[in-house]
């Protein structure tokens, strides 16, 4: 979209730029693009269509996991690198800690990847290596519903607060560009957020009118071996195989963005494959991280989970959904036996977030999974928790049925909760106006002023 | 339009209705206008007074603890004996309607908190608890039943026990679960537990507790349930159960909706119905005509127009963020109906702390009132003569913390619904 | 459709759910805050729509008690739109949504005949295996429709004037009503207009997901209201569901045609006749005495939903020889053409039962109630029959304790 005030010179040299890099780009009319999204605003100049997508990046993380499990990879999550051990100038293993546990160990290996994102230069300097990353946080805000279909992006040279995407049941606003001096620097700000509502308003002018939901921020491992920083320094990737420093066995993907992570992970295997004798060509680009559903499961489906939330369930769960099917059903069947009825609606399975619409045998399946330590990883996978109330409903009711059905996580259940809601809260403190303020405070009362939770973590035993 | 009024209450939440039946004790005309139902549907239902002090210290005995409150918080500017007058007379409006409530007693008469669990099995101060319950049934009581009904999502008795257990007062003591099948024949939504308590209250609902119920109290010193027992203020329910369970029964606290809270709600509109109070529904106040310090009538939306309400006295009880009576906007804040400017700082990020329990300024914002309940101007003096402001829209306390919101609202509705009616009486005949 | 309400305000705490009357009897209604604003964010992402969204009667509750301001009935009538142009909508809900125009069909059979045709056990039996209950209490069309009957009154001369608007229900079930009305402003000095212009408000229409027959007759009445308001002639109604579809629904559903006729303004007839009392044009005479008549009075949720208190509530408490009690019992479930339906019919009916209960209880011989169908809802449910406010205003300024019932 280019708005009133982006520059209309910009245009040309940009459709230029599109027709070399075989984008296509097709001029609408205004009256079009309103048809299409009636939310925008009336005074937009010039609209292009372009191809593009979007993807939910939790389901993309544990997707991955699935189909490098599927491939026999091991994955450890919560383990933190804390040396890389070297004989004869090879690297011969890694020793890691569990964060959970506090347990050490190493890993022996005859190759091993850095593709540790902002946290790349520290894990080449545990090689004694030197890379140049400079963090890059940058904040975006989720609003609370989907007041566009398309990924709007304003027609300008790339800038703060350019790009709204509908994400699921949300929209997104995005990005900042701050330089910072910690990889794990994801507090978002304020300031970030006044700004990208500014930058935001040309496209939706209601934007400063629809409901926040929380901002929240992550890091860019922007590769600056020149020394650029910001929005001037490249969105590039590099494959860095170390031998060149002097070190065998170590190759490292510094820089890049999402959108190119597949490509990365491509290259960087190829070379990786060269060194241990695989000439297997790489099928990253052609092959889904998980099947698509089968129709028949679908419409099993149909008979324990929600109409609304099939489909979406479906695409989360991924590689699961086959085991959490069965659950429902045994859940059903169970519950038909204890009341002596035949299975209706979704019986014996109900909704614990209405929010975004996660159920019991979900929550059970992702909470048993030996990787889930506290109800914020059942979020990570589930969403639950991350819709209109943000956790004020589900934290209790998941908690209970975690409890009910002997699953037990790290946590006690008061920690746990106050954990999740600690979580919640740092993405609510710079966007504690307006309507979500509200909603602000009816978690408050609920968990603070009626169930004492506040108390409870100063008087219960451990 | 405009019809005239004495007493013009915006907001029926607990604060509002209390002022509403101060006010037309006092035989003044009074007209409620609220844009909800208020917050009584979403929490409480005992009421707390005072539960921990400023510092986060729990506290015993309230009136003891009210001393050493901050003098610009509501308790301070409302004062003791206004407190125990309101608390008084609040009790005597729940039980004209059948649901009498008192605070619990030491053995020597003196009466202090009861620490009562709650469905995320958490102990909670709170003030006023059924009459009829034991002052030292939580101490006292050895084997407990835990009851909760199948497919009821918000109360697991597996996790209240476990959670009770971690209490040190409560480890040693013995506990059963037991959940109950549900009421309904027929699947449908999952239940809430103001549905339970409503199938509760009919012929085969009160069927279903006791035949459900009927023998399994009988080896227990006390039953702990979600509140389940009947969603009006009338209802006899849990006391026809303990006579047939054989021991007490305490209905935990519990999420919205908010049995308990409604409870209270039904006796105050039972009360006010009968003193024959107006209600204007769905219609929320948007601003005041003001001159020369006196408020002239609100404006009130009413489903796309405007309405005037002129009247001789008003009271604001509005709420605080949740509803509407703070507006919190980036970077400012504001009394609702009055524009009465907030005092915060200019970065949201100051509003609070990164620590979800810590002490926050988002949390404790609202006007400043003097001992008549008016609005003070920046320099401390009253700026409206005939306004009074109530519950949550007044500043200076944390009621989350503290665990004194219920009692913060009733006891400042009680001050300004009384000051408002002298006020109309002491400028000639209510209307 | 072009329009949609988001449904950002709504902090999902449940108050709306304690409210609905339909969620208090039956599990079958996800309740309004799961169809209304929380699906509604699932609804943006085109999902499946879920069935439970029909068993939304539209009385408004949810509204009236959301202390968010959230337009959950609103977010409902548009899903159910929506729902209807993908699924389609059935001949049941057509007929219930017609009933205007059907009695326009049927204007040359006498209503004896009419009524013999659609009452009669064969058609019920007919209409039942459609979709509407036997048991349900469809009104009988009356022998004169009330423009009919309206065009034959000598009004006698007065300087102001006023224009009503009569509503569907007045005109083809219940023309005495109209008639009452007529007869109060005339005693106010008021001469009465009601111009054939005046259709259904639409509402039948949108509930039973008929949006653009809705957007017809919005579009017809709006025409006719810019008129009046050009004139600067109060326009009146005494029914609240007609009243409110213009201040909120349309609006709200049809932003362009409130572009291009401007805003329509009905006003509550009863609120008007109290202003004629406050202004000493209408004198309620007589005086309180001990033996008053009781009336049980129940006030429509459409009317709570409007935030301008009760005023025919008001009106009674005035009229001397009336003791009015408010019901104070909710809604009484009929909703319009809601408990007319087979599968709503006794849903309906258990809401409605509290409210039955205390008209029967109580020792009055009529009760009272602005809406038509609240009426018919009343008089099935308690056996006793309900009148408008206004009808018993009548009916104690003529000094009598029975209804007056004109010749048609």
């Amino acid at each position: 979209m280019l708005t009133k005030e982006d520059d209309p010179n910009y245009v040309e040299p940009w459709l230029e730029g599109c027709k070399n890099a075989g984008i296509s780009a097709k001029e609408i009319s205004v009256m079009e693009a309103l048809e299409l999204e009636p939310n925008l605003a009336k005074d937009i100049v010039r609209v292009f269509r372009v191809p593009d997508s979007c993807v939910d990046g939790f389901r993309l993380c544990s997707h991955n996991k699935m189909s490098a499990t599927r491939y026999g990879a091991k994955v450890f999550f919560y383990h933190q690198v804390t040396g890389i051990n070297q004989k004869n100038g090879k690297v011969r293993s890694v020793s890691v800690k569990n964060a959970m546990t506090g347990e050490t160990f190493d890993i022996g290996c005859r190759y091993l990847i850095n593709a540790a994102g902002s946290w790349a230069g520290e894990v080449a300097a545990l090689a004694g290596l030197h890379a140049s990353i400079t963090p890059d946080r940058g904040t975006l805000i989720g609003f609370n519903h989907r007041f566009t279909s398309r990924v709007i992006n304003r027609l300008h040279a790339s800038g703060d607060g350019d790009i709204f995407v509908p994400h699921g049941s949300i929209t997104i606003l995005g990005t900042t560009s701050v330089p910072t001096d910690r990889p794990d620097d994801t507090r978002p700000t304020y300031e970030e957020v006044a700004e990208l509502l500014t930058l935001g308003e040309p496209l939706f002018p209601l934007t400063r009118e629809y409901r926040i939901l929380r901002a929240f921020a992550g890091t860019r491992p922007l590769y600056t071996p020149g020394g650029a920083s910001g929005r001037k320094a490249t969105r590039n990737f590099s494959v860095v195989d170390h031998s060149k420093d002097g070190l065998e066995g170590m190759v490292s993907v510094f820089g890049g963005k999402l959108t190119t992570y597949r490509l990365m992970a491509e290259r960087v295997t190829d070379d990786v494959c060269k060194h241990l004798g695989v000439d297997e060509p790489c099928r990253t680009a052609e092959e889904p991280l998980v099947p698509e559903p089968k129709p028949e499961m679908l419409e099993k489906a149909k008979k324990y989970f929600p109409l609304h939330a099939i489909s979406l369930m479906a695409a989360r769960l991924g590689d699961e959904l086959p085991k959490v099917l069965e659950k429902a059903e045994l859940a059903g069947n169970n519950e038909a036996r204890a009341t002596g009825t035949h299975i209706t609606d979704y019986a014996g399975n109900p909704l614990l977030c209405e929010c975004e619409l996660v159920s019991t045998v979900e929550v059970d399946c992702v909470a048993s999974d030996p990787d889930s330590h506290s109800l914020t990883d059942v979020r990570l996978r589930t969403r639950l928790g991350m819709g209109t109330c943000q956790g004020a409903f589900c934290s209790l009711r998941t908690i209970g049925s975690l409890a009910e059905h002997g699953i037990e996580l790290k946590y006690p259940p008061t920690e746990n909760v106050f954990r999740f809601l600690q979580e919640r809260w740092k993405g609510l403190r710079p966007v504690m106006w307006g309507l979500q303020a509200r909603e602000m405070e009816m978690g408050r009362a609920m968990y603070i002023g009626l169930l004492n939770l506040d108390g409870a973590m100063n008087e219960q035993e451990n | 339009m405009s019809r005239k009024t004495d007493v013009v209450i915006a907001g029926s939440g607990p604060a509002g209705l209390m002022a509403a039946y101060m006010a037309a004790r006092k035989n003044c005309k009074v007209r409620v206008i609220s844009e909800g139902m208020g917050c009584l549907a979403i929490g409480g239902g005992y009421v707390d007074l005072l539960g921990y002090s400023e510092a986060g210290k729990r506290v015993e005995k309230p009136f003891e603890a009210l001393k050493n409150l901050s003098e610009s918080h509501p308790y301070s500017i409302i004062g003791d004996e206004n407190i125990r007058k309101s608390l008084a007379d609040l009790c005597e409006c729940l039980k004209n309607q059948g649901l009498e409530m008192a605070p619990a007693k030491d053995a020597d008469g003196a009466e202090r908190n009861s620490l009562v669990p709650t469905i995320l099995g958490t102990l909670k101060p709170t003030w006023l608890v059924p009459a009829d319950l034991e002052g030292d049934i939580f101490e006292k009581a050895q084997k407990i039943l835990v009851v909760s009904v199948q497919g009821f999502r918000d109360c697991k008795p597996a996790l209240i026990i476990s959670q009770l257990r971690r209490y040190a007062s409560w480890k040693d003591k013995e506990f059963d679960p037991l959940v109950i099948p549900g009421p309904f024949a027929e699947h449908g939504r999952a239940l809430n537990a103001l549905d339970l308590a409503r199938a509760a209250e009919r012929e085969e609902g009160r069927k279903w507790l006791s035949q459900n119920l009927g023998n399994r109290g009988k080896n227990h010193d006390l039953v702990l349930m979600p509140p389940l027992c009947g969603s009006h203020a009338a209802s006899t329910l849990r006391r026809e159960m303990r006579n047939i369970i054989g021991c007490p029964i305490f209905e935990m606290l519990a999420v919205p909706p908010a049995v308990l809270g409604l409870r209270l709600r039904d006796a105050f509109l039972r009360e006010l119905w009968k003193m024959d109070v107006e209600f204007f529904e769905n219609s929320r106040v948007l601003r005041a005509n003001v001159k020369d310090g006196q408020c002239v009538s609100v404006v009130a939306e009413a489903s796309g127009r405007e309405i005037e309400h002129v009247a001789k006295t008003f009271v604001v009880a509005t709420g605080g963020t949740l509803s509407g009576g703070t507006i919190l906007e980036q970077g400012k804040a504001r009394e609702g109906i009055f524009g009465l400017d907030i005092k915060v700082p200019e970065n949201v990020d100051d509003w609070t702390k990164p620590e979800l329990l810590g002490d926050h300024i988002v949390t404790r914002l609202g006007v400043k009132v003097d001992g008549n309940m008016q609005a003070l101007d920046e320099n401390g003096k009253p700026c409206l003569e005939n306004v009074y402001f109530a519950g949550r829209t007044l500043g200076g306390y944390v009621w989350t913390r503290e665990k004194s919101g219920l009692g913060v609202a009733y006891a400042s509705g009680w001050l300004a619904g009384r000051l408002a009616a002298e006020k109309v009486l002491g400028t000639g005949a209510a209307i | 459709m072009k329009v949609r309400i988001n449904p950002d305000k709504c902090i999902a705490c449940t108050t709306c759910v304690a409210h609905c009357p339909v969620a208090r009897v039956t599990p079958k209604f996800l309740g309004p805050r799961m169809i209304g604003p929380a699906y509604e964010r699932f609804r943006l992402l085109a999902l499946a729509e879920d069935e439970s969204l029909t068993y939304c009667a539209n009385c408004k509750n949810c509204d009236i008690t959301c202390p968010q301001g959230v337009p959950v009935s609103s977010i409902n009538m548009l899903a159910r739109a929506e729902q209807a142009r993908k699924q389609g909508t059935t001949l049941r809900d057509w007929v219930l949504a017609h009933g205007e125009l059907q009695a326009k069909l049927l204007q040359i059979i006498p209503a004896s005949l009419k009524n013999f045709g659609m009452l009669n056990p064969v058609t019920r039996y007919v209409l039942d295996q459609l979709g509407i209950d036997k048991r349900a209490p469809l009104p009988a069309f009356a022998k004169k429709t009330f423009r009919q009957a309206f065009k034959k009154i000598d009004q006698g001369s007065h300087s102001r004037k006023v224009v009503f608007f009569p509503g569907c229900y007045v005109d083809v079930y219940d023309p005495q009503t109209g008639l009452d009305m007529v007869w109060a402003f005339n005693k106010a000095g008021y001469e009465v207009i009601s111009p054939d212009e005046f259709g259904c408000c639409g509402l039948p229409m949108i509930a039973n997901g008929f949006w653009e027959d809705g957007k017809k007759r919005a579009n017809n009445n709006l025409a006719e209201l810019a008129k009046w308001r050009e004139q600067g002639i109060t326009v009146v109604t005494g029914c609240p569901s007609c009243a409110l579809i213009f201040r909120d629904d349309i609006p709200e559903f049809y932003p362009e045609l409130v572009e291009k006729h401007g805003l329509g303004r009905l006003e509550d007839a009863q609120d008007f006749l109290m202003e004629c009392v406050e202004r000493g044009e209408l004198d309620l005479g007589g005086i309180r005495n001990d033996t008053e008549q009781p009336i049980v009075y129940h006030a429509p949720c459409h009317l709570r939903a409007q935030g301008n208190g009760l005023p025919g509530m008001e009106l009674l408490k005035r009229l001397p020889g009336i003791k009015p009690v408010n019901a104070n019992a909710g809604c009484c479930g009929i909703s319009g053409s809601y408990g007319f339906k087979k599968e709503k019919y006794d849903i309906a009916q258990e809401v409605g039962s509290e409210l039955f209960d205390i008209v029967r209880k109580n020792p009055c011989k009529y009760a009272s109630s602005e809406c038509g169908t609240c009426r018919v809802q009343i008089e099935h449910g308690s056996g006793k029959k309900a009148i408008h406010p206004v009808s018993i205003l009548r009916m104690r300024m003529e000094g009598k304790t029975d209804p007056v019932v004109d010749e048609l």
